[in-house]
């Protein structure tokens, strides 16, 4: 099991139940012990959850909608109570502690903004909440109109603002509070994909500048690679692997995860001998054996070579379908009497067309071994 | 029939159908600037039954009493309303369907059915304890009943149209339950709480039966006052009370139908 598995890996010592009164030194920004969530009487949100985050990071929760993500950041806000469990945030045991009095904001899927109030007066909202004075309230919003860029949509009204304009005020409304720990809820998911991925950028910017701990729910893997320092993958309420974007896609813990972050070249491992796998594919030599049951081959590692050529980890095939996408092609060929995907980058060079003979190349230590 | 012949007829049915609903209220206001004492011809226009009005006590008073019932009964339903419907908000996702009927029965209930009973109920409690003596605190009190439901109903299909996330927002930006209801809640629903007002004033305005039913020697309202007139004959006075009441009862309703129509600024 890879080191990245757990959270808990990175040597820390469980904290003592006296932790958990005084702020510990160097603190996590979020720990959670065992949490347990259920609706009504079969539905189990979250199975047992223990997670550390790191003060400024960038941590991302994805995972299919019902893994229990959106229930995990809810707990979080302070919107859900968890059954069982512990939550410190910075050092603080938050676990029984109202949302309105917990240093954490949230950035709503729909950006809950309040239709009775402008721009500014949403964003001074959570200010007057907290009873600071005017003048400072003004002040703040001030600033973080001007770190936002929001220019002259702070005088309008919500119902005069765009998807991507709402969007920028919900995030400012919440960093004007200047939050321990923002969370956002899916917060792109609304928007269409060319302001998505502009607004993920902008996004990640404000993060790396204001150096908050930002918890981020999402189900779109590529969105989850680009933005994160670390990912939690959740599945049926559990945590199936933490670690950094290409820890969670090169080296996947299980099926489910290696499924949900895209790849599809999963083949049972029928027999082992040494360092020598066999699959339906044939055997193959794997750097690193480890002991799953399941081989896991990255179809961008595959080299395609024209015609029949011998040699180690080579394997014959055939072209099935070739998919032309311009700056890389993807095929599926048939090896023995299964498929196998694989992805050649357009260099220029000639790219084998259906009903082809070619010999794959798999390179022995781009293969991973993984549990079912 | 042609498709154009077949959308005129649709049209005329329209239009005869505000003829047959606006008609006899254009008589009776036409009828009231009458300079004539019959109503069997108008001979001129003349304000003389609007200034006999206000030299008419028993008229003014019945008018300081339909006022005092109708504001005085709209302020309490809609506080009651307004919980009430915030309750059934809340607890939307329970099973409350006895409890809503039981809300919402005022509203098919038979006026007259009502009306009764609450004067059997006064009456009793009258007699046991000495309070509530026939007089506008019944009249109120029964009026109030049956605003309720809908002020609830207003003020609820506002609170379920409202995105929840705003209330989660609410709270995650530090506002304490208070605070909550003070800045999120009360100016979020306002236009609504304002058109439920507007449609509670009419319809304690509008009412004849169930007021008639629990009123006290003291405390006839503008409509049993005319009930009463009536028998000795439609008086042009009578057309300048009922056309006076026409244009207050007309702003209040269209006061209420811009409210409810108003996003929040």
């Amino acid at each position: 099991m890879s080191d990245s598995m757990t959270a808990d890996a990175s040597g820390k010592t469980p904290p003592t139940s006296a932790a958990r009164v005084a702020p510990t030194r160097e603190a996590s920004a979020i720990e959670l012990q065992g949490l347990h969530k259920r609706f009504g009487r079969d539905t189990v949100a979250l199975a047992g959850v223990d997670l550390d985050i790191e003060p400024g990071e960038f941590f991302t929760l994805l995972g299919p909608s019902g893994c229990g993500k959106t229930t995990l950041l809810r707990i979080l806000a302070g919107l859900e109570e968890a059954d069982e469990g512990r939550l410190q945030i910075g050092g603080r045991d938050v676990t029984d502690v109202p949302p309105h009095r917990r240093s954490v904001n949230t950035v709503f899927q729909s950006y809950a903004l309040f239709p009775h109030l402008s721009v500014r007066d949403n964003l001074a909202f959570g200010l007057k909440m907290q009873g600071l004075a005017a003048a400072e309230c003004d002040a703040r919003v001030a600033k973080i109109a001007e770190f936002i860029q929001l220019g002259d949509l702070i005088d309008r009204r919500v119902d005069q603002l765009s998807g991507g304009q709402r969007q920028r005020i919900a995030l400012a409304r919440a960093l004007v509070c200047e939050p321990d720990v923002l969370l956002l809820d899916e917060p792109l998911s609304a928007l269409d994909a060319g302001l998505r991925s502009q607004l993920q950028v902008e996004l990640l910017r404000v993060q790396k500048r204001l150096g908050m701990t930002f918890v981020f729910v999402t189900h779109d893997q590529q969105e989850a690679m680009v933005m994160s320092d670390r990912i939690a993958v959740l599945n049926g309420g559990l945590i199936q692997q933490v670690g950094p974007p290409r820890d969670v896609y090169e080296r996947p813990v299980n099926a489910f995860v290696a499924r949900f972050m895209g790849h599809d070249n999963l083949y049972p491992i029928t027999a082992r001998d040494g360092d020598r796998v066999t699959t339906s594919l044939g055997q193959l030599r794997v750097e690193q054996a480890g002991d799953g049951e399941l081989l896991l081959i990255r179809p961008e590692t595959l080299d395609l070579l024209p015609g029949d050529v011998e040699g180690p980890n080579h394997l014959p095939a055939r072209v099935v379908e070739c998919l032309y996408r311009g700056s890389h092609a993807e095929y599926r060929l048939a090896v023995a009497d299964t498929t196998l995907q694989a992805t050649v980058n357009n260099r220029g060079r000639h790219l084998p067309e259906v009903d082809e003979r070619v010999t794959v190349v798999v390179a022995s230590d781009d293969l991973v071994t993984l549990a079912e | 029939m042609n498709k154009r012949s077949f959308r005129r007829a649709l049209a005329g049915i329209w239009w005869l159908t505000l003829l047959f609903l606006y008609l006899p209220l254009a008589v009776v206001a036409l009828f009231s600037f009458n300079a004539a004492n019959s109503a069997a011809s108008f001979t001129g226009f003349s304000l003389r039954w609007y200034q006999r009005l206000l030299g008419n006590e028993e008229i003014l008073s019945a008018f300081a009493n339909s006022m005092i019932l109708a504001i005085v009964s709209s302020v309490v339903a809609l506080a009651i309303g307004c919980l009430i419907g915030y309750g059934m908000y809340r607890h939307r996702h329970r099973k409350l369907g006895w409890l809503i009927v039981l809300i919402y029965l005022p509203i098919v209930l038979p006026d007259i059915v009502f009306g009764i009973s609450e004067m059997a109920f006064f009456v009793q409690i009258h007699r046991l304890t000495g309070f509530l003596q026939p007089g506008l605190p019944t009249m109120i009190i029964a009026h109030v009943t049956f605003q309720i439901p809908f002020v609830a109903l207003i003020v609820y299909s506002r609170f379920v149209g409202l995105d929840p996330a705003l209330f989660e927002a609410a709270k995650d930006l530090y506002a304490s339950p208070v605070k909550r209801a003070v800045h999120f809640m009360l100016p979020t629903i306002k236009p609504a709480l304002i058109s439920a007002f507007f449609l509670s004033f009419t319809l304690s305005v509008d009412d004849f039966v169930i007021s008639f039913f629990t009123a006290g020697p003291e405390s006839a309202t503008l409509p049993i006052y005319i009930w009463g007139a009536i028998k000795k004959g439609v008086s042009p006075e009578i057309n300048a009370v009922a056309t006076l009441m026409l244009g207050a009862v007309a702003i209040a309703a269209i006061a209420s139908l811009l409210f409810s129509r108003r996003r929040p600024a």
